[in-house]
Parts: C-alpha cells; structure tokens; sequence
C-alpha cells in the first residue's frame, strides 16, 4: 500500500488546510496530527521546508503576525487545489477510511520516514569519522620527528657528534678495519639508545626514521 | 466470557476493553488508539482458526494451540498466517507475541509491550513506557514520548523524533541510531556489541555524556566533550548544558558517534 503522503500529496493537503482559513506552521502541524489521530505528527523539519517551497512557488504566502508567520493561500493556489480536485477527494477518502485503513497507512508513512532517517545518520557518522581520521593524521604529520630527544637536548648533542665525527673522518683514511670498527662502534651507539628508550619505556624508533 | 473461533477474515466490536494480549506467528498486528468503540478487523488468515476472547475489559486473540517452537514445530498444523487490525482506546494497554508477523502499535497512552522474533516493530505516537524486544527484525519508533526499553539481538534500532522520555537500547549486532528532539532530565543508555552506534542531539542539551568504544572509534560534534584515543579505550565524556540528563553509548567494537542536529528552520 503507498503511503498517505505520496507524491506531493502531502504538498496538496497542506494547500487544503490553508484554504480553510490562513495558519501558522504549528497550527498545520497539529491540524495533521489531529487528522490522523494522534498517530502521526510530521515534525517542523517535515512542514516547514514544504510551506517554504509553496511560498517559492507562489501558491501561498506568508505575513509576520506576532513573532510568527503565518501562510495564506493565493488564488493561485487555489487554481491548483481545483485542478487537482479529484485526487485530493481521494486522500480525504482514505483519511476518512476505517480506522483499520488508517493503521496501515500510517505504519507505511512512519517506516518511510525511519528508513530516510536511518540512512541519514549513518552518513553523517560516517562523514564525521572520516574527518575525524583526517584531522588525526594531520596533527601526527604536525609533530617534530625530534620529539623523542627534546629532554636533554640530545638532539644537539647528535648534531655536534655528527658534525665533528664527520670532520675528523674527512681527514684521514681509513683502512677496511677501521671502517668496519667504526661502523661496529655506530651500532652499539644505537643499540643502547635504543635500549635506554626500551628501558624508559618509550617506544624506540625504527631505524627507518632516522636520517 | 465471550469468545468467537475466527476461520475466515472477519470483523468484530467489543463494548469495553483496557487491555489486549495477542499471540500470533506469521502476517501482521496493527492496533491503534481510537476514541470510537474498540474493533477488531482479520483481514487474512490461513491455516489454523484464530481465537478472540474477550472477558472484563481483557481482550485476547491467539491460536487454541499454543504455538510450538523448535522440532516440535514439525507436528504442528502448517503455516498460521494473520493479518489483523485492532482499534482500541488510547489508554488500554497492549501486549503483543509474534514470531514473524511485523507488528505497528499507535497512538497509545498505556505501557504497550511487544516481543517478536524476526517480525519488524513500528511504534508510533507512544505516551506510556514501551518495551520492544525481537532477535532479528528491526525496530523503530517515531514520536515516542514515554520512556523506551529496546532490546534485539541482530534488529536496528532507530528512533526518530524521540521525545522526553528515557530511551534504553541493548543490542548485540544491530545498529542503534536515535534522534532527539529535545533532552531535558533524561537518561539515555545504549549498549551493543558489534552494532554502531549513533545519537543526534540539539545544538542546546543538558546532558551528562559518556561515549566509549574498545575497538571502534568514537567521534563527537560536541567540542565541550573530551576525547580519550588511547588504544581500546576510545572515549568522548563531559557535559553539556547544566547536565541535568544522561547519555551513555557504550560498544565493543562498534563506532559511537554524537551528531549535532542543524537547528530547526523555523519554531514558529
């Protein structure tokens, strides 16, 4: 069974309540609700977006009346209230239908709207997580890679260490010994870096990260 | 006591009724609060004959047989398929059994239970408590303003336009979206296993909030909450508003998220 509200009827009842006398959009509300027994009430976020688009459409209009608008039909509207006659003679057919009728029809509208609502929270989680991840990346690529030796300054210490090993070696020439010890000497350097980090309990780099 | 053995689709008027009890398996329920004379409306019905009872406001409608679950099934008489509508009056409560007939409760001031196996749950214009329970169909409720207790094993649970009332989820694999008009001085617990859980909220709340996923991420369009990233302890808590509420979302290994809702285009 399609649901109460298919394809602009909604759009064609609330054309309906408006031309029984001009109303603000929560006195439409409740005229709906009032309508299908206290069954369904669309929300504001329902009504209001609709008599926007009938006042685009120029079919009603709207007058500020103490802090609030209130929608007026227009004889345009009124045109297409009548050239639809027969169809909204067939809604009102179905309103006034056995309260049995009316269940189901109500049960098809609320599943509708749920489903729509569903789908539109699970996206809006999803876009959040992804900007979430987004920004949690950034921050990370934000950080110093020297984070680690800020205490101390290790860092400068490195440096320097870099800097004169570098000019003392430009200097000489080493055997294939010497190399090979050096390079042995470089390695236990690191290990017990490594392993002043391990012992501190901070996760120790990989080697990958250091230039 | 009144009671009419129903074999083909048929209508009933009783003279007064509080409360309802059905037990069916397969087809549909629908009962909705009315302020005209209470009905009863089959519009469907294969296998078995139905039976109503009516006796001292109390109206029931099942099978003579009680329904067999498990192997025992096997001997029973085939398939039992109702469709049916019920009009009751908007304080009478209601109490519905299904396996797999898809069950729509409306309109109601009373507590209203429903309990089904893979039958899907609408309820609708709710003032009193409601309790749904299913293992695989689907919940959903819109427009609810009693306090809400859902419980499903693999079934969605969503919840639109929630009202005051307090909302409780339990679920193992569904996934739980709710959306809230309104927070006030209420509480609201949410608890799955592996199913995501979502809450959209006012931009104004007044609400104690605790987010916490062990493995899946938690994420908050609400700046005042704090977020905790350390590894299976994902958390969001703090307060909004005055506090005057609570939210608590808490998942194994699902996502929870806090939504904020884009204020309304107008209130007037």
């Amino acid at each position: 069974m399609s649901p109460v509200f298919s394809h602009g009827r909604l759009r064609l009842y609330l054309l309906r309540l408006l031309d029984e006398s001009p109303r603000h959009g929560y006195e439409v509300i409740r005229l709906l609700e009032d309508r299908f027994m206290g069954l369904y009430a669309p929300s504001p976020g329902t009504i209001y977006p609709r008599l926007q688009r009938l006042e685009a459409e120029g079919l009603v209009t709207q007058t500020q009346e103490g802090g609030r608008k209130v929608y007026q039909i227009t004889d345009a509207g009124r045109e297409e209230l009548a050239a639809r006659r027969d169809e909204l003679d067939e809604l009102e057919a179905e309103i006034a239908g056995s309260v049995h009728d009316l269940a189901r029809e109500i049960r098809d509208e609320v599943r509708g709207n749920v489903r729509d609502l569903k789908q539109e929270l699970k996206q809006a989680a999803r876009e959040m997580r992804r900007q979430q991840r987004h920004e949690n990346r950034a921050r990370r690529d934000d950080q110093p890679r020297w984070d680690w030796y800020d205490d101390g300054n290790v860092d400068v210490r490195l440096a320097e260490f870099l800097d004169r090993t570098s000019r003392t070696l430009r200097r000489v020439r080493l055997t294939e010994a010497q190399v090979r010890e050096c390079a042995a000497i470089l390695d236990e350097a690191f290990d017990r870096i490594r392993q002043v980090l391990r012992d501190t309990g901070e996760r120790p780099p990989t080697d990958k990260e250091h230039p | 006591m009144a009671t009419w053995t129903l074999d083909e689709p048929d209508k009933l008027a009783f003279d007064g009724v509080d409360r309802v009890l059905v037990e069916i398996v397969e087809g549909a329920v629908d009962v909705v609060g009315t302020d005209d004379q209470p009905s009863l409306e089959v519009s469907e019905l294969l296998g078995q004959p139905l039976r109503v009872r009516h006796e001292g406001g109390a109206l029931s409608v099942d099978y003579e047989r009680p329904w067999r679950i498990g192997p025992l099934a096997w001997f029973g008489r085939g398939r039992r398929t109702a469709v049916l509508s019920l009009a009751v009056p908007h304080d009478c409560r209601v109490e519905l059994h299904t396996v797999s007939a898809g069950v729509m409760v409306g309109g109601l001031r009373a507590p209203v239970l429903v309990k089904s196996v893979s039958g899907e749950i609408t309820l609708a214009g709710l003032g009193g408590r409601a309790d749904a329970e299913t293992t695989s169909g689907a919940v959903q409720a819109s427009g609810v303003t009693g306090d809400l207790w859902a419980r499903t094993v693999s079934g969605d649970l969503t919840v639109a336009e929630g009202g005051g009332g307090s909302v409780r989820a339990r679920t193992v694999s569904g996934a739980v979206a709710v959306d809230l008009l309104a927070s006030g001085e209420r509480d609201i617990q949410l608890e799955s296993a592996s199913g995501d859980l979502t809450v959209r909220l006012p931009g104004t709340s007044d609400l104690q909030v605790k987010l916490q996923s062990t493995s899946g991420q938690v994420a908050s369009a609400f700046d005042e909450l704090e977020l905790d990233r350390t590894p299976g302890r994902h958390a969001a808590r703090g307060r909004l508003g005055t506090g005057s509420g609570r939210l608590r979302a808490t998942s194994t290994s699902g996502h929870v998220a806090l939504l904020r809702r884009a204020p309304e285009p107008e209130t007037g």
